[in-house]
């Protein structure tokens, strides 16, 4: 017997003591600790997908957090609607010997809306939770259980939450019966998952190990490049009681046409009635096209209306058309239905929007990838792109919201891919041209004008409409030029495909050049110039420049009689892989030229060529800050 | 016939008399008139005409309540405007305090073709949403929305606060045309009336309201009162201004005392006397700034090696702030009580900061509370003792005859410098003992930086030296802010060396990151290039290399409002070069030394070359907090002139 109570003893003390080390912060690798705020001690997470329509969701997470900047990562937030619901939360706060501080529980949740700005309805609410700790390290254990009413979205698996967290070990199992399909997407995983099947049901789990905090770089690559994340999507699946299977884009695509969007085209016979007349005397499609959306978008306006089928199936165009406004599902179903009427075909076509450019994943088809939705027209030899949710972007125009990427277009025979139209980086121009007389007092006036395309068409375009004192607020703050002042300010556009801003100004700056001792200080340039950016030591990301631009100026500064230059003329011109610069300065009589030129490429580089992107941006920059010395005769 | 006539006009006049009250639905040729640029060629929309009541009556469990009453007009000019067709009525949903918003109508009416077609809003599309426990959002829009559109709604709000009546907005983010609130009080209730901003009322008017309620079972009279204003113009917030509700033209209303059905006064908020007691005896406040129980055993250990009183009180102070976390939450009442917060060791400003004069009175230090409303909750009136227009409590500390305020939110402020969000006018000091009175709400410390680089140029063109910069004050409380966003002065170097990007810094020393009282001292080893062409007889070289300035902060052609900035403030930079060889200086910038009116600040530049060293001296001072909108002018050219001084060069010129 004496044995036996030993070893009980043994055990209870081994536990005891295990427990008090478990979360002690001193047991975390060094290597973890460099450039992280937060360590993720260990994760477990479990995806067991019992029925369709109940896929419990389980997390225990240990997390330290090391400092002050890591607190952003303590808290929870827990989303929750008609078909998820918080099934259990609670945890506890440990202090830095891994002694228990507090615990806490689902009272101790804030619960709020998940709405943000004006939007009439979503029921998507939140409960969070937030540490309150003013003493580091601390480590913080969440357990919570979550469940979803339908398995058409299973969210993805991102082990390393944020570049400054690192993680020591995370797991991730989905559990389904034997005989249920799903497809899996991973990427960035060191190791192989684990699978294991028996009768009752099928496992697999995935492990990372390891992961170091990094420095957040600037011009880097989206997430999904370098930190592993597994993607799963069930192949039949239920939704809001809707069940149907896909396992391609081509499946998705239908069951969203066939599901989702059936029968919410119907629109009013008066309705009709006035979109045939309106396009009657009109030959073309092209016109006609043109007419509809014009026709759109003075009838409807934007609001966010996220309700029913989880956000997924627009509200019917006749509601639409009663109401005069709609989400932009709503609304791009509406134009549809609007095109119908006048016998033009057109897709439902659901996209990532956003200034990044993202694409859906054409190797694989899931549910969660997108945000937005845009129509294509698909004209004979002129498609046509659709943003329904402005009422004043140009027809076809679809600005750096949704261009250059893969969309879904939802069609009757299902789902395509198609891509976008992209703007490169000659398209995408600012063109500046002014002519300036320059006076011995340092004043200068003229007339500035300006042509925005591409994408940087959206630059200015807000402004057009406003009033005459908004609109010189607004120049006051993009060109900060001191004493500036705008005389004349007009602006006409040409709403196309590839539109046009027109910016014209007659504008005057007193003491724009600087006088001291008989000399004249002329900064050459007096609008915008390239911010020098950072240098980053020890790159590891690539650099990665989104889009393409080219921003082109040409000045003339005309100098009065008593005015002579006196610095040579600037003479620049670099070109690389990231794109070009000229800038030059001449004279003839009396009249100062300043050409300058420079394009930036759209591209991924290496990280070692991001020292060579900093010199070229500041080497440009240094150019720009150029001053001409002229003589006051 | 004489006599109906007269009747009529008695009528006529006793509707125009009585209110601008308008019929739903009618809508008149002349509102699709109205011309955008006769108003505010501006504005996107335009209230035509807005009307709001509201009475107090008796609900069923004999509890009165107020039932405010809101009908609005407007016209939309532009899609810009559409947005003042999206609706958000919130409501609070306290315990036993429950909002309700009912009875709403909203149409938009489209002009065609000779006649008004009115869409009606469905029911249907009113959304209603729970912000948080204590607020519920009710929300719509108007439906077929066109350039042009007239729209028009109304609600009603059943509230059981008759504390606060419900207070009226005049000026909103679009014009006026015309704004009218009408009021029923009871003659049992006295309510104080603060009429805020620039203009004036058009008209108000008063009459008597025979038997408008009954009160156990007693008739009782009311005052109705209506507030006229016409032609308001839009409030457009502008930089440097603090709480727009200082500024916006409004009315609000505090109840200053009733009368019981037995005759007597029930008073409310009439003096600080009571204002004093109620904070005194209030289980959240004064109940609360007593404990100092609480700390009596844990003090002793802090300021054990604490010889004087201020070092006693900073050592409180410190600890205090190193052992409670600010939950964000501003209140002059506490959460809970001070041994949860001592527990949980988190709280709301008003839990810190009592938690403060507990901790500090149990050291028997003289320590009261004060009482303060912050800049973006805007100044309290003076005039009548308003206690909900106060957010915010801080502590102060005498000791001799100095004494000092402070705030436990911020883990980074020195000892007596509140945050700038308390720099607000004034803030009323409450004592334990005393009667409570006015206390001016300054910064402390001026907002002090100066930098002082000591270099040598190369014949390579590189400048090598040091930078030295010391800081004070709100400047200090910044940097040290961002400093602690970083996990180590490396990694802010680090930053601040990749973000600096034509200068290199080789070492770095800064001094004083906690120790909070002392100046912030930061001294880098620097090497930057200033020109390329060191081998020609001549060189052009701009001396401000040092927080120049290119953009005027003070840009606009006109300024309504006053310039607020907090706190004074003060920055010296002091450039010393040694040249590598003899040069004349040929050129300079201007020396400079301009002053603002009235004291108002002052620049001074100076530029010389004695043996080698160059020597560029500059001192920007700006010592007022506030400045009168009639000031901007001065500023406006007052940095004018530094910018323009700033844009030449030196031109230095080798000795032969």
């Amino acid at each position: 017997m004496k044995h036996t109570i030993l070893f009980f003893v043994y055990t209870l003390i081994r536990v005891v003591c295990y427990a008090q080390n478990d979360y002690n912060t001193e047991l975390i690798p060094s290597s973890l600790l460099s450039r992280a705020n937060a360590t993720i001690r260990s994760e477990e997470t479990v995806v067991d997908m019992r029925a369709a329509d109940n896929v419990i969701y389980a997390v225990k997470q240990v997390i330290t957090v090391l400092n002050k900047n890591g607190e952003s990562n303590a808290g929870l937030v827990l989303f929750y609607d008609k078909s998820t619901i918080i099934k259990s939360v609670k945890g506890e706060i440990y202090n830095a010997f891994g002694k228990l501080h507090a615990k806490f529980s689902q009272n101790d949740f804030i619960d709020e809306s998940a709405v943000q700005n004006f939007s009439l309805f979503e029921d998507n609410r939140i409960k969070r939770f937030s540490p309150s700790m003013n003493t580091y390290p601390y480590t913080v254990v969440y357990q919570y259980e979550v469940r979803f009413k339908q398995n058409l979205i299973i969210p993805t698996w991102y082990p390393k939450p944020a570049d400054d967290v690192s993680v020591e070990k995370s797991t991730y199992s989905f559990i389904c019966k034997p005989a249920d399909k799903f497809r899996v997407k991973s990427k960035n995983l060191l190791q192989q998952p684990v699978e294991s099947i028996n009768e009752k049901e099928k496992r697999i789990t995935w492990t990372v190990r390891n992961l170091p905090g990094i420095k957040s770089e600037p011009y880097s690559p989206h997430r999904e490049m370098y930190e592993p994340f597994v993607k799963i999507a069930p192949e039949d699946f239920t939704y809001y009681n809707r069940q149907s299977n896909y396992t391609n884009w081509q499946e998705l695509g239908k069951w969203i046409y066939d599901d989702l969007l059936k029968d919410r085209a119907t629109l009013p016979a008066t309705t009709l009635a006035v979109i045939q007349n309106l396009v009657k005397e009109e030959k073309t499609a092209q016109g006609k096209v043109r007419k509809i959306y014009q026709y759109l978008q003075d009838k409807t306006r934007y609001i966010s209306v996220q309700i029913g089928i989880g956000g997924f199936r627009p509200i019917s165009a006749s509601e639409v058309d009663r109401l005069g406004y709609g989400d932009c599902k709503a609304l791009v179903n509406y134009m549809q239905s609007l095109l119908k009427a006048a016998d033009i075909v057109s897709y439902y076509c659901v996209v990532n929007a956003g200034d990044e450019k993202r694409s859906l994943d054409p190797s694989f088809a899931s549910m969660n990838q997108a945000n937005h939705v845009i129509l294509c027209v698909p004209l004979a030899g002129d498609t046509t792109w659709l943003e329904c949710t402005s009422q004043k972007i140009p027809y076809g125009f679809l600005s750096n919201f949704t261009d250059d990427r893969i969309v879904l277009a939802c069609t009757p025979s299902g789902g395509k891919l198609l891509r976008t139209p992209k703007y490169t980086a000659q398209q995408n121009l600012q063109k500046r041209t002014a002519n300036f007389v320059l006076n011995k007092n340092g004043n200068i006036n003229g007339e500035v004008n300006t042509v925005f395309q591409g994408t940087q068409y959206d630059h200015h375009d807000h402004i057009v409409d406003k009033t005459p004192s908004e609109q010189e607020k607004f120049l006051k703050k993009v060109y900060p030029i001191n004493n500036v002042n705008f005389d004349k300010i007009t602006y006409t556009e040409n709403k196309d495909k590839f539109p046009e801003l027109l910016e014209n100004l007659a504008m005057s700056v007193n003491g724009y050049g600087a006088i001291n001792n008989n000399k004249l200080f002329l900064p050459i340039n007096p609008f915008q110039m390239k911010i020098p950016i950072a240098e980053v030591r020890n790159r590891l990301m690539p650099l990665h420049l989104n889009r393409g631009y080219t921003d082109e100026d040409n000045f003339t500064y005309t100098l009065t009689e008593d005015l002579k230059p006196v610095l040579e003329p600037l003479n620049k011109s670099l070109q690389n892989q990231f794109g070009s610069y000229v800038a030059t300065t001449t004279l003839k009589d009396n009249v100062l030229t300043y050409y300058r030129k420079f394009v930036l490429n759209e591209g991924t580089f290496t990280a070692a060529s991001y020292v060579d992107f900093v010199t070229f941006i500041n080497e440009v920059n240094t150019a720009e800050q150029q001053r001409c010395v002229l003589n006051l005769k | 016939m004489k006599f109906p006539l007269s009747l009529i006009l008695c009528t006529m006049l006793s509707s125009t008399v009585f209110s601008q009250q308008f019929d739903y639905g009618k809508i008149n040729y002349e509102d699709q008139l109205i011309d955008r640029n006769t108003i505010d060629s501006s504005a996107n929309a335009v209230v035509i005409q807005e009307y709001g009541t509201s009475r107090m009556f008796l609900n069923d469990d004999g509890r009165i309540n107020l039932l405010f009453k809101y009908h609005v007009k407007l016209k939309i000019f532009n899609k810009d405007g559409f947005r003042h067709a999206n609706i958000v009525i919130p409501a609070y949903k306290g315990e036993n305090h429950e909002e309700y918003i009912s009875e709403i109508r909203a149409s938009t009416y489209n002009y065609n073709a000779g006649v008004f077609e009115e869409t009606m809003m469905d029911k249907k599309a009113i959304f209603t949403e729970q912000r948080s426990k204590y607020i519920e959002l009710t929300k719509f829009t108007l439906p077929n929305l066109k350039d042009g559109s007239i729209i028009e709604y109304s609600y009603e709000l059943l509230s059981p606060n008759i504390f606060n009546y419900k207070s009226w907005d005049f000026q909103s983010d679009i014009p006026k045309i015309s704004s009218e609130y009408q009021v029923n009080i009871p003659a049992v209730y006295n309510y104080n009336v603060v009429l805020r901003g620039p203009y004036k009322l058009t008209d108000q008017k008063v009459e008597r309201d025979n038997e408008c309620m009954r009160l156990m079972g007693a008739k009782i009279d009311c005052s109705k009162i209506s507030y006229i204003m016409k032609k308001i113009p839009a409030f457009i917030e502008e930089d440097f201004m603090t709480a727009a509700s200082n500024f916006k033209s409004a009315v609000y209303f505090e109840l200053s005392d009733s009368q019981r059905p037995d005759g007597s006064k029930q008073s409310f908020t009439k003096t600080w006397k009571d204002v004093d007691y109620e904070l005194k005896s209030a289980k959240e406040f004064g109940g609360q700034m007593k404990r100092k129980d609480l700390y009596k055993d844990i003090i002793p250990n802090i300021i054990k090696d604490s010889p004087t009183d201020l070092a006693k009180a900073k050592a409180i102070y410190g600890y205090i702030k190193k052992q409670l976390k600010w939950n964000n939450y501003y209140g002059i009442n506490t959460e809970g009580n001070l041994k949860a917060v001592m527990d949980n060791r988190t709280g709301n400003v008003a839990d810190l900061n009592l938690s403060l004069i507990a901790a500090l009175s149990a050291a028997d230090l003289d320590a009261e509370a004060v009482i303060l409303s912050t800049r973006e909750k805007g100044l309290v009136n003076k005039l009548f003792s308003v206690i909900t227009e106060f957010n915010y409590v801080v502590a102060k500390v005498n000791i001799g005859s100095e004494s000092y305020l402070l705030d436990a939110t911020e883990p980074l402020l020195p000892f007596g410098l509140l945050p700038l969000r308390c720099i607000n006018d004034q803030g009323r000091v409450i004592n334990l003992k005393k009667p409570s009175y006015w206390i001016d709400l300054k910064a402390s410390q001026k907002s002090t930086t100066s930098y002082i680089l000591a270099g040598t140029l190369g014949r390579d063109g590189k400048i090598k030296g040091t930078i030295t910069t010391h800081s004070l004050g709100y400047d200090a409380f910044m940097k040290r802010q961002e400093i602690k966003k970083y996990n180590s002065i490396a990694e802010y170097v680090e930053k601040l060396d990749e973000k600096m990007t034509n200068l290199s810094i080789q070492k770095e020393e800064i001094l004083n990151v906690d120790s909070l009282d002392n100046i912030l001292t930061e001294k880098y080893e620097i090497e930057f290039s200033v020109h390329d062409l060191t081998n020609a007889d001549q060189l052009y070289l701009n001396p401000f290399f040092i927080n120049r300035i290119s953009k005027n902060p003070f840009n606009l052609s006109e300024r309504t409002y006053p310039i607020d900035l907090g706190t004074a403030n003060d920055e010296r930079i002091v450039i010393n070069i040694t040249l590598p060889e003899k040069y004349e200086l040929l050129e300079k910038p201007k020396d400079l030394g301009i002053a603002l009116p009235n004291g108002g600040g002052k620049y001074v530049l100076q530029t010389t070359l004695n043996n080698d060293i160059l020597t560029i001296t500059q001192l920007k001072q700006l010592s007022k907090s506030i400045y009168q909108a009639e000031e901007y002018p001065y500023l406006k050219e007052f940095f004018n002139k530094i910018i323009q001084n700033q844009k030449t060069d030196l031109l230095l010129k080798r000795a032969k």
